[in-house]
C-alpha cells in the first residue's frame, strides 16, 4: 500500500515541478490540475477518501475552472485564436496524459482490490470530519471565514479601479466589442503587437 | 460552549464584530470619519473586555488558551492597533484613495494577532498568522497607485508565503512524529518517540517561519524595504502588533517544548547575529524608516536573550521589553506620520533637520522615543534592557549579555545621528511639514508620557506581569 502512496507523491512532485517550469500558462495549469489530482490520490491511499473527494471537487474542479476561465477571457480576438492553435502543438499532451494515466491505473487498482479500498488502518468518514470541525475545531472554522473575509477585502481594494480610468483606458476598444489583452496572465499580448514597436 | 468560555473570548469576538459593523457601515454609507470612529470605539471596548475577562487561565477548545500572558499580549496588541488607527486617519485623509477598507483590514489583522497571542495549537497558530499576513499584504500595498508600497507588498507577499510554507512543513513533521498539534502535549509525546530527529527538524522549520515574521537574521532581508515602502501607519502596525503577536506565540511554543536544549544554540546564534547585523547595517542609512527597520532587527535579537533565559524572570522580561519597545516604536512612527505630507513620507534624515527649533513638541517627543530605543535611563527602553540583562545574568549567559551591550553601544550612534540632525540649525526641506491633527497630537503626547512613566515608575506594570 505504501507503493501506491509513493507513486502518487512522485506524480504530485513531478507535476508541480513541471507547473513551475512551463512558460505557457495553459500548459502550466494542466500540470497544476494533475498535481492536485495526485495529491487527492495520496489522501485516498492514506485513508481519507472524503478529503480526497473534496480535493478533486474544490481544487481540481472549481478553482481550476476559474483559472482557466480567466485565462480564456483574457484572450479574445483573432490573434488569440492563432495563439491557441500554436498551443495545440502535437505532443504537448503526452506529458500530462502519461502522468494522469499512472494515477488512473493506481485508482483503478485500489478500487478493484477486494476488501478495504483505502488500505489504511481505518478510513476517515465524512461524519468524523464534520464532528471534528464543528466540535473541537469550531473556532478554526470561524477563523477560516475571517481569513477569507480579509482576503476578499484586500483583493477588492487592490483590484478596484475608478470607472473613469477604465473608460479612458479601454473606451475605444469596448466600443468595438473587444477587450484589450494587455497586462494579462498569458504572454498573449493580442493587440499589443499592432501598436508596440 | 460554556458561558465563561464565551466571556474569555470577548476581546476577539468584539474585535471581529467591530470589523463586521464597520463593513456594514461602509456598505450603507461611505464615510471615512464613521469608519474611523467605529474602529477606535470598537478597539476601546475590546480593550476594556480584556481587563474584565482576564482572570483565571482558561482553555477554550483545544485551539485557544486564554491565560494571563495572553491577556497582556491582547491588551498590548489592541492598544498598538488603536494607535495605528489614530495615526491613519489624517494620513489617508491627505491621500487620494478610498480609506475606509483600511480600517477593516486593520481590525481583521488585529483579530489574527489576538488569535496568535492565545493560540495553543498549530491550527490556531497558522490561521491567526495567515489572517494577520493576508491583511498586512493589502495594508502595505494600500496606496496602490504608488510604486514603493506596491513593491513592498509584493516582497512581503512572496517572502511571507514562503515562510508560511516552512512553518506548515515544520508543523506537519512535528505532527507526524508526536501525533498531536497541541503545544502542551507535544512535549509529553516526545519522551517515547521513535524519531526525535523529525520533531527537531520540524521545530527548526517552525522557528525558521517565525524568524521570518520577526525579521531575525538571516531571515531579515524583507524588513528595510517593507518598512520603507509601507505607509507610515502600516509600518507602525507591523513594528508593534505583528511583532508582539508572533513573539507571543513563540514564547508559548518555546516554553512548552523547553525541556530540550537542542534549540538553545541555534537561537543563541540567531540572537547574536540579529543584534550585530541589525545594528551594523543601520549605521550607514540615511532613511529614518530604514534605520528603524534595522534597529527593530536588533531589538528582537535582544528580546531573544530573555526568551532563552526562560523561567518566570525571563518571560516577564520578554513581555516587559515588548511593551516598552512597542510603545516607543509607536511613538517614533507617530512622529514620522505626523510630519509626512501628502506627497511622500517624511523619512529622510534631512527632513528632520532643525526639527527641534521649529516644532519643539514633536522634536522632543521624537528625542524621547529615540533615547528610549537607545536604552537611556529614565525611559522605558532602559528598564526593559535592565530586565533583559537581569534575566540573562540569572542564567549566566555572559556572551549574550556582552553582545547586547556592544549592540547597544553601536545603536547609540545612529539614534544620536537623528537627534543631532533635529537639534542642528540646518534649514530643512520644508514641503513635507504640515500641522498635526488632534488625534496625532493626542497619540504622540500619550505615548511620550507612557514611555517616560514606565521608565521612571515601572512598578505598576511589573506588578501586573508578576500576577499569575
Amino acid at each position: 500500500m505504501d507503493a501506491a502512496f509513493y507513486i502518487a507523491s512522485v506524480v504530485a512532485i513531478g507535476a508541480t515541478v513541471l507547473t513551475i517550469t512551463r512558460t505557457n500558462a495553459v500548459h502550466a495549469l494542466l500540470y497544476l490540475i494533475l498535481s492536485l489530482l495526485a495529491v487527492a490520490v495520496a489522501f485516498y491511499t492514506m485513508g481519507a477518501p472524503f478529503i480526497a473527494a473534496l480535493e478533486v471537487i474544490i481544487y481540481a474542479g472549481a478553482i481550476m475552472v476559474l483559472f482557466i476561465f480567466i485565462v480564456m477571457m483574457l484572450n479574445l480576438g483573432e490573434r488569440a485564436a492563432a495563439l491557441e492553435r500554436r498551443w495545440r502543438t502535437p505532443g504537448m499532451w503526452r506529458g500530462p496524459a502519461i502522468l494522469a494515466g499512472l494515477l488512473l491505473i493506481e485508482v483503478a487498482y485500489l478500487l478493484l482490490r477486494a476488501g478495504n479500498a483505502t488500505g489504511a488502518a481505518q478510513a476517515v468518514e465524512p461524519k468524523q470530519v464534520a464532528m471534528a470541525l464543528f466540535g473541537p475545531y469550531l473556532i478554526g472554522v470561524e477563523l477560516s471565514s475571517i481569513l477569507l473575509l480579509a482576503g476578499m477585502i484586500g483583493a477588492y481594494h487592490l483590484g478596484m479601479r475608478k470607472i473613469e480610468e477604465m473608460r479612458e483606458e479601454h473606451g475605444t476598444h469596448i466600443d468595438e466589442g473587444r477587450v484589450v489583452a494587455s497586462g494579462d496572465l498569458v504572454h498573449a499580448g493580442a493587440d499589443r503587437a499592432d501598436r508596440a514597436p | 460552549m460554556h458561558r465563561v468560555e464565551i466571556a474569555a473570548l470577548l476581546p476577539i469576538t468584539i474585535t471581529t464584530l467591530t470589523a463586521l459593523a464597520v463593513m456594514i457601515g461602509i456598505a450603507i454609507k461611505r464615510s471615512h470619519t464613521q469608519a474611523f470612529i467605529g474602529t477606535v470605539v470598537g478597539l476601546a471596548i475590546a480593550f476594556a473586555s480584556v481587563i474584565l475577562a482576564g482572570g483565571v487561565p482558561r482553555q477554550v477548545t483545544p485551539l485557544l488558551m486564554i491565560d494571563h500572558y495572553a491577556s497582556i499580549f491582547m491588551g498590548l496588541i489592541i492598544v498598538s492597533a488603536a494607535g495605528s488607527a489614530l495615526l491613519a486617519y489624517r494620513y489617508f485623509e491627505l491621500r487620494d484613495t478610498q480609506p475606509e477598507e483600511f480600517y477593516l483590514l486593520l481590525l481583521l489583522a488585529t483579530v489574527g494577532a489576538e488569535i496568535l497571542a492565545c493560540s495553543a495549537h498549530f491550527a490556531s497558530f497558522f490561521l491567526g498568522l495567515e489572517i494577520l499576513s493576508i491583511s498586512l499584504y493589502a495594508m502595505i500595498g494600500y496606496l496602490k497607485e504608488r510604486r514603493h508600497p506596491l513593491e513592498a507588498a509584493i516582497k512581503y507577499l512572496i517572502l511571507a508565503a514562503a515562510s508560511s510554507a516552512f512553518l506548515l512543513f515544520g508543523m506537519a513533521l512535528v505532527y507526524a512524529d508526536s501525533g498531536t498539534m497541541e503545544f502542551a502535549r507535544i512535549t509529553r509525546a516526545e519522551t517515547d518517540t521513535w524519531y526525535p530527529l523529525m520533531t527537531t527538524l520540524g521545530t527548526t522549520l517552525i522557528f525558521t517561519g517565525v524568524a521570518f515574521k520577526l525579521a531575525l537574521v538571516p531571515f531579515h532581508l524583507w524588513t528595510p524595504d517593507v518598512y520603507e515602502g509601507a505607509p507610515a501607519p502600516v509600518t507602525a502596525f507591523i513594528a508593534t502588533v505583528s511583532k508582539a503577536a508572533v513573539f507571543a506565540v513563540l514564547l508559548r511554543y518555546y516554553n512548552s517544548s523547553a525541556g530540550e536544549h537542542a534549540f538553545f544554540v541555534i537561537l543563541s546564534v540567531i540572537a547574536v547575529a540579529s543584534i550585530l547585523v541589525g545594528n551594523l547595517l543601520a549605521l550607514r542609512q540615511t532613511n529614518v524608516k530604514r534605520i528603524l527597520a534595522y534597529s527593530s532587527i536588533s531589538h528582537l535579537g535582544y528580546v531573544l536573550i530573555a526568551l532563552l533565559a526562560g523561567r518566570d524572570t525571563g518571560n516577564q522580561a520578554v513581555v516587559f521589553y515588548l511593551i516598552a519597545y512597542s510603545m516607543t516604536i509607536l511613538a517614533a512612527f507617530a512622529t514620522v506620520t505626523a510630519l509626512s505630507g501628502a506627497g511622500r513620507d517624511a523619512d529622510e534624515i534631512d527632513d528632520y533637520g532643525g526639527l527641534f527649533w521649529r516644532r519643539p513638541l514633536i522634536g522632543s517627543i521624537f528625542t524621547i522615543a529615540l533615547l528610549s530605543l537607545a536604552g537611556m535611563p529614565a525611559t522605558a527602553g532602559f528598564i526593559g534592557k535592565f530586565y533583559l540583562i537581569a534575566a540573562g545574568a540569572a542564567t549566566e549567559q555572559w556572551l549574550l549579555i556582552f553582545v547586547l551591550i556592544v549592540g547597544s553601544a553601536i545603536g547609540l550612534f545612529y539614534y544620536l545621528r537623528i537627534i543631532e540632525a533635529m537639534f542642528s540649525a540646518a534649514q530643512p526641506v520644508a514641503p513635507v511639514l504640515r500641522p498635526i491633527s488632534v488625534a496625532e497630537g493626542a497619540v504622540l503626547v500619550t505615548l511620550a508620557v507612557i514611555v517616560l512613566w514606565v521608565g521612571i515608575y515601572p512598578q505598576p506594570i511589573l506588578a501586573v506581569l508578576a500576577r499569575r
